[in-house]
């Protein structure tokens, strides 16, 4: 089988990645991309994750929390199943893919 | 607030950028802020740190959600852009993502830059319009900054200068207010305030001591403890005044400003420990003050002493004023200082209230005390050169989109030639730049230049040692730069609006024009109005300043010199002594030919004096524990009712039986006589005059004394010859011709009887009349200027687009002459036109001006800010300005040669 290059660019692969485990409010998505240098003003992040949404990758929603004794909502994602294919399909591309960069480091 | 904020931005926001972007970003910024806010509070179990923390945690939020907005505006313009960019443009977006070298961005933007200067070399007119006219803008702007820099943003020259408060008196009752306050209320003050770090009493005065066998004349700065500790004062020699020497029954000890020490004592080191002569007694020198202590702001003291404090606050509330400087804990506000001795001042007045009734402190910064009413002709100013920058930037503007119109075909040439978008955009404001760049340098010049004539208009007042300092500093260049960047954006956009309606499709010319005529007119309307704000705010200065001059004082100001003595102390320590000197000086100053009369006082009239002394008749004491009602008081001659003409209206005025050891007598003035013996004659009566009694001897008329908008007062007149009125007085002398000319013989006389007569400057009490409405004056000579040049700026605009129209209607014109059409008809049409778009920013300004005049009110006298002739006078001036301006363009119009105009290719 022809091997063809993932559909996920490496920030969706990171951003996809930090929500594989469990839904995460956008603040901690972002904090996640921020470990990986990634600096993103809030609104080219909330852009980005529209863009996901609206690509079926990611669903997202408004949740009232608590703070002191103030209710305010803040939007939460999580990962859809189109979301998670795309994301082991990727995972499994680079899994494939380190072995053929050993090979070629090798010739 | 936030939420409103948050709801209102969200409003005006592209629905995506609103939903997908702008308002889950805020619900972080919130829950970001409301945790941090929750955090501060936590630990202690209380809202930490009080409102100040609160508030800028509040202001980070607002400021954040406004950066997050433009962002929201800027993702949703790039999308918008991508959408939008044809094939091609994306390519180039492509190519261009492969960044150039540094090297090869800097060659592009020089080459861009040379394309500019070329293009405007190409069109000298419009170049050097368009420069002159951003030059005055920012001239006028960056001067009116440097001043108000220096004068209100710039540290004074103290330790902790933002915390330095100065205490004030007023008087519940009468709300008057004085800058010193009585030495008893200190010292209690002093004791039980709690929001200052140190409170400390100073007080000035002039001194003369003879040193080398020559007389010198020294002012004296009186210290109490810790007051140079406040002013950051250093010794270069010796010590300071220290707390001890302010003791009871401590030696005399003074400091030597550096100043002094060099000119008089040599910059000698051998001079600590030697003594110096002051008055009646010995002082010794214990030290040198380091250069540049300046205080009050402005004064090097030649002489530093210290003042006496008393051990406990003494009961005598009505006698010796001093002035007090204190330091605000961190964190306290000029407002809790202000809550702090208002307090005490209460807890004084239960205590003592036959002596404090009414008496009330409050605080003001040492900055607002010298600042004091220039802060708000000063903001006005710059609010008017503001609105000068912005009818400037409108008539460079309105350039412009001529001008874009004009090059359209050369963009879309560029176009055909393969330039891109980005290309365009960015040879579009090197030319901004360009432009923006010259106009600013040349402002900068123009600032510099105009900066001396601008402080020399300035009123003389406590603000002159800041004033000393304006100069065209790195912030003032950071505000023409600031300038420069918002210009170049503004006119880049403009020109881009052009270029982009310019590059649509041939068949969109006429729409384009139409839509270039629509912005042209709307700026021309936008600059008039901003034109009548100004003209409206000059006409109401103008008004006030036509009645404040109709007003009567009282007194005569004409013909009457001024002139302020002081005699040196040690000679003139004796009443006797010196009354002997006031009386042989009066009578060889009456012997100079041309000198009708001469007096002395004690108070400058319109100097904003508010002496005031309580008021009894003797034959109706107050019951206990009541306060007399406070009359304005003054120690005078008889010559001096003389010399400013205030009228004697019963009994008579001081005379030569009225001699120091004779019976009190005082003259009141009629108000007096009216409010406490109605229906009664005063003359012969009697009032209390601290523990002895006194004659009214004469009744006189009602001064103006403070100001000229201060109302007719009540006066109480002591007799120069019984009040002990120390060595400094001013004289007054009426004289028959010109008073200033009369001021050298004067000077020559006094030096006779004694020749070391300290002598003040000699004013004619015109000149003092103009002094006191001299910020009214400042205020109307510059918002005069402002609105001339605003309103030469608003008819170049009008004639310029009037023009422009004509121009664009050329072929119309001469098709409706070919029709028949009368000159007169044409003329009407085009001038009607422009009178259409002058009456549309009229009215804006109007509404606008009418607002705005309300920051005037202070500096208004019997002027209401809607004030009916002066809006009429403005729209009559602005019609006659807009009809002219229009005018002559239509005339050009009219004489159009209709067969010529038909036939011409080019129309």
């Amino acid at each position: 089988m022809k091997d063809r290059l993932p559909d996920l660019t490496h920030l969706q692969f990171v951003v996809l990645g930090a929500l594989r485990e469990s839904e995460q409010p956008g603040r901690a998505v972002r904090d996640a991309l921020a470990r990986y240098g990634v600096r993103r003003t809030a609104a080219a992040f909330y852009q980005m994750m529209a863009r996901l949404e609206r690509a079926r990758l990611v669903e997202g929603w408004y949740e009232q929390v608590t703070v002191g004794d103030q209710a305010v909502t803040e939007r939460r994602y999580r990962l859809t199943p189109v979301g998670r294919r795309a994301w082991d399909a990727t995972r499994a591309f680079y899994a494939r893919a380190e072995p053929a960069r050993a090979r070629w480091s090798d010739a | 607030m936030p939420d409103r904020l948050i709801r209102w931005l969200a409003r005006l926001l592209p629905g995506r950028a609103r939903d997908e972007m702008f308002l889950p970003a805020c619900q972080d910024l919130r829950v970001a802020h409301l945790r941090a806010a929750h955090l501060r509070a936590a630990p202690r179990g209380r809202p930490a740190r009080g409102r100040p923390a609160r508030g800028r945690a509040w202001a980070a939020l607002v400021l954040a959600v406004a950066v997050l907005w433009v962002d929201c505006w800027r993702l949703a313009a790039v999308a918008r852009l991508e959408r939008w960019a044809p094939r091609s443009a994306r390519l180039a977006v492509e190519a261009a993502r492969r960044r150039p070298s540094p090297a090869e961005r800097s060659s592009m933007f020089l080459a861009q830059i040379r394309q500019a200067l070329r293009s405007f070399v190409r069109q000298p007119l419009f170049a050097i319009a368009a420069t002159l006219t951003l030059a005055l803008g920012v001239g006028v702007n960056t001067a009116v900054f440097a001043v108000v820099e220096a004068v209100l943003l710039r540290p004074l020259p103290y330790p902790d200068a933002d915390r330095l408060v100065v205490l004030r008196h007023r008087d519940a009752p009468t709300g008057r207010t004085k800058p010193d306050i009585a030495i008893g209320d200190y010292v209690d003050l002093a004791a039980r305030q709690s929001t200052m770090d140190r409170l400390a009493a100073w007080a000035g005065g002039r001194a003369t001591f003879i040193e080398g066998g020559e007389t010198v004349a020294a002012t004296v700065l009186q210290v109490g403890p810790g007051l140079l500790d406040l002013v950051g004062a250093r010794a270069v020699q010796g010590r300071l005044i220290e707390a001890d020497d302010a003791r009871d029954g401590a030696a005399p000890v003074v400091v030597l400003g550096h100043a002094l020490w060099q000119s008089t004592f040599a910059g000698d080191a051998g001079v600590i420990g030697r003594r110096l002569q002051l008055g009646s007694r010995d002082w010794q020198i214990v030290g040198v003050a380091a250069p540049g202590l300046e205080f009050p702001l402005g004064q090097a003291p030649d002489l530093i002493v210290p003042m006496p404090m008393p051990a406990a606050a003494p009961a005598q509330r009505r006698s010796r004023w001093v002035y007090a400087l204190g330091r605000m804990r961190p964190g306290v506000s000029v407002e809790a200082v202000t809550r702090d001795v208002e307090a005490v001042a209460v807890q004084l007045e239960q205590e003592m209230p036959a002596k404090n009734q009414g008496s009330r402190y409050y605080a003001l910064t040492e900055r607002d005390a010298i600042v004091g009413g220039t802060r708000t002709p000063l903001l006005l100013l710059a609010g008017a050169v503001g609105l000068i920058l912005l009818i400037a930037c409108a008539n460079v503007a309105n350039l412009l989109l001529a001008r874009g119109v004009g090059r359209r075909q050369e963009m879309a040439l560029r176009v055909a030639l393969g330039a891109g978008r980005g290309r365009m955009a960015s040879q579009l404001v090197s030319e901004s730049l360009v432009l923006s760049a010259a106009g600013s340098l040349a402002g900068l010049a123009a600032a510099w230049w105009t900066l001396p004539a601008l402080i020399a208009l300035a009123p003389p007042s406590e603000l002159a040692p800041l004033l000393a300092q304006v100069s065209l500093d790195a912030r003032v260049i950071l505000l023409a730069a600031g300038i420069t960047a918002a210009t170049t954006v503004l006119f880049s956009l403009i020109s881009g609006l052009t270029v982009r309606a310019g590059a649509g499709a041939g068949a969109s010319r006429v729409s384009a024009t139409a839509a270039a005529r629509r912005a042209s007119s709307t700026l021309v309307a936008a600059e008039i109005a901003l034109a009548v704000v100004l003209l409206l705010g000059s006409g109401l200065i103008l008004r006030s300043f036509a009645k404040l001059m109709a007003i009567d004082p009282g007194f005569a100001t004409d013909h009457v010199l001024t002139t302020a003595i002081t005699l040196p102390s040690p000679r003139y320590a004796s009443d006797a002594a010196l009354h002997d000197f006031y009386r042989r000086a009066f009578d060889a100053l009456r012997g100079l030919p041309g000198v009708e009369a001469a007096g002395a006082a004690a108070v400058m009239p319109l100097t904003g004096n508010n002496w005031t002394t309580g008021f009894a008749r003797a034959d109706r004491p107050l019951p206990p524990g009541e306060r007399p009602p406070e009359v304005g008081w003054q120690v005078a001659s008889a010559g001096y009712f003389e010399a400013l003409r205030i009228p004697l209206r019963d009994g008579r005025l001081f005379g030569p039986q009225d001699t120091p050891g004779g019976a009190l007598v005082v003259i009141v003035s009629e108000s007096i006589a009216r409010q406490f013996f109605p229906g009664e004659r005063a003359v012969g009566r009697r009032v209390r005059l601290g523990g002895d009694d006194a004659e009214i001897v004469g009744v006189v008329g009602d001064i103006r004394r403070a100001s000229l908008t201060d109302v007719p007062r009540q006066d109480l007149y002591l007799p120069f010859e019984q009040a002990p009125s120390g060595n400094a007085i001013t004289l007054y002398l009426r004289t028959s011709g010109d008073p200033e000319l009369a001021a050298p013989a004067v000077r020559e006389a006094l030096k006779q009887i004694e020749p070391n007569v300290g002598l003040g400057a000699a004013r004619s009490m015109a000149r003092v009349r103009d002094a006191s409405i001299a910020p009214t004056t400042f205020a109307m000579t510059l918002l005069g200027l402002f609105a001339a040049v605003a309103l030469a700026l608003a008819a170049i605009g009008v004639h310029a687009v009037t023009t422009y129209a004509v121009r664009q209607r050329t072929r119309e014109i001469g098709t409706r002459i070919a029709l028949g059409a009368t000159p007169d008809a044409v003329v009407w049409m085009i001038v009607r036109q422009g009178i259409v778009v002058a009456g549309a920013g009229a009215a804006t300004g109007l509404g606008l001006g009418l607002i705005a005049a309300r920051a005037l009110t202070s500096l208004l006298h019997d002027v209401s800010t809607t004030d009916l002739p002066t809006m009429t006078g403005t729209v009559a001036v602005l019609a006659v300005v807009a009809t002219t301006a229009c005018y002559l363009p239509a005339r050009r119009a009219a004489r159009l040669d209709a067969a010529r105009t038909l036939t011409s290719p080019g129309s």
